[in-house]
């Protein structure tokens, strides 16, 4: 039953897959209109199929970046079929990104330890992937140390060495130090020891759709 | 007379200065208590040892204590995802620049971050692997976001075996920063390809306009590789005076 349930979100090896098709193609069709034609209706495809928050979310970047793309294009070489190349290559970066951003952390670590991808490989993405808001923070927090300390502005490379770069460097080491005692006391090993996965990753109707859509989009686009 | 008391009274530098000293004449006892014991051994031995067993014994011994591939322990696995993290969020410029059909603008914009992140990560872990791990760390994401970039896996596993051929390890800072030079260099051929030569084939172009579209002709290609190259080197020297000066700090714990 769990293959007609509805879900709002891809399988997670099919946003890979799905992701390598986008840019490949987008690329090969850059120079193009076909190009641009595919990329909407990949856009519309994820609409669709539960990315809309971060479609939505994306919509501004694509449409300022891609008016400068246009811009500097055209301005660089007075050629609009050039300029619309730069732009479409842009917009099949970006597209490709959005299954990626919509998809929860935790869910492709599941799907790699379903696949039987070594510990190392999944503690790893489970680490970085928890890191990012922390060095966000740690940024944060060096930066104000440096207001607080009047150390001068960031742009200065003296300054960027000594004052963000060092102290930065050494708070990571530090944070690592203790996280890696944290995971060792919560009884994590990388040896080849037995461990569940609660909540499976299974392929849905929905997943089996969205892929095929993307593989009709890229012939449809071939052949007309 | 508590004045006199108190600067006949150590301080605490002082004392930490003769604990270390010390430390260290118990390791000097120590050490030559060892080489009494060995050289006991050697003459108890009734067979004369040929001068090629000594050498085998030598290099088993060697090898025992400075194997190659070490195994990796959980805290080096934290430290390299981490550091790997950070070289994610520094390289949110790539979706911008890879756009300009530039040759190597990628590697230009990203050369810097990507060669100081992962020298880093080499001087903590000092592990054959340590490299090839950051890139698969990078290339599951890149995998869904910019897929083509997951060839960085390929471009570590050469930039390792050529700095693990010439310093047979990372115990020398040196095989680090060569390691870390050629990390991002080795993925313009790749990014070549991906760019340049699949539209090509697609519309049908001759061989050189394949490899040099995007780039007005070989020289500026070569310049333009040069400049990743240096970039790059430079990025790993500052990585490695960065771990340099964490450990005279003593931050840097085996």
């Amino acid at each position: 039953m769990s293959f007609l349930k509805y879900k709002n979100y891809i399988y997670p090896l099919f946003v890979a897959i799905s992701s390598a098709i986008i840019i490949v193609f987008g690329l090969i069709e850059a120079t193009d209109i076909r190009g641009l034609y595919f990329l909407a209706g990949v856009y519309v495809w994820l609409l669709i199929f539960g990315c809309w928050k971060t479609c939505l979310r994306v919509l501004p970047v694509l449409v300022i970046a891609g008016g400068a793309f246009y811009g500097i294009g055209y301005l660089a070489s007075r050629n609009h079929a050039f300029a619309l190349a730069m732009v479409t290559r842009f917009f099949a970066v970006v597209i490709a990104v959005i299954p990626g951003m919509s998809i929860e952390p935790t869910a492709i670590t599941r799907n790699l330890s379903q696949l039987k991808v070594p510990r190392v490989v999944t503690l790893g993405v489970l680490i970085m992937y928890s890191f990012v808001p922390v060095l966000r923070a740690e940024i944060k927090r060096v930066r104000e140390a440096m207001k607080t300390r009047g150390a001068g502005s960031i742009l200065n490379p003296k300054i960027f060495y000594r004052a963000f770069l060092i102290p930065l460097v050494t708070r990571i080491v530090d944070i690592s130090d203790i996280l890696a005692l944290s995971i060792e006391t919560r009884g994590f090993t990388l040896g080849k020891t037995k461990y569940t996965v609660y909540k499976k990753e299974y392929i849905n109707v929905f997943d089996v759709l969205f892929i095929l859509g993307i593989i009709a989009g890229v012939v449809l686009t071939v052949v007309l | 007379m508590e004045e006199e008391k108190k600067d006949n009274v150590p301080n605490e530098s002082v004392l930490a200065d003769l604990l270390i000293d010390n430390i260290k004449s118990i390791d000097q006892e120590k050490e030559a208590v060892a080489d009494i014991a060995q050289t006991a051994r050697v003459s108890e031995n009734t067979k004369p040892q040929s001068v090629s067993d000594t050498r085998k014994e030598q290099a088993v011994s060697l090898e025992k204590n400075n194997k190659l591939f070490q195994k990796y322990k959980i805290k080096d696995i934290v430290f390299l995802a981490i550091i790997t993290a950070c070289t994610l969020v520094t390289g949110v410029v790539m979706p911008f620049v890879s756009g300009v059909q530039v040759f190597g603008i990628i590697q230009i914009c990203l050369g810097l971050q990507f060669s100081i992140l992962p020298v880093i990560g080499m001087m903590k872990v000092r592990k054959p692997g340590a490299l090839l791990l950051q890139s698969i760390f990078i290339s599951i994401f890149l995998a869904f976001m910019f897929t083509p970039m997951v060839s960085i896996i390929a471009c570590a596993l050469v930039a390792e075996a050529v700095a693990l051929l010439i310093f047979r390890g990372y115990k020398n800072d040196w095989a680090c920063v060569v390691a870390g030079t050629l990390y991002m260099p080795l993925t313009l051929p790749v990014l070549i390809l991906l760019y340049n030569v699949f539209p090509s084939i697609s519309k049908g172009k001759d061989a050189e306009q394949m490899f040099m579209a995007g780039s007005t002709n070989a020289g500026v290609a070569i310049g333009i590789s040069v400049a990743v190259v240096a970039i790059c080197f430079v990025g790993a020297v500052i990585g490695m005076i960065i771990m340099r000066e964490l450990k005279k700090a003593g931050k840097l714990k085996e």
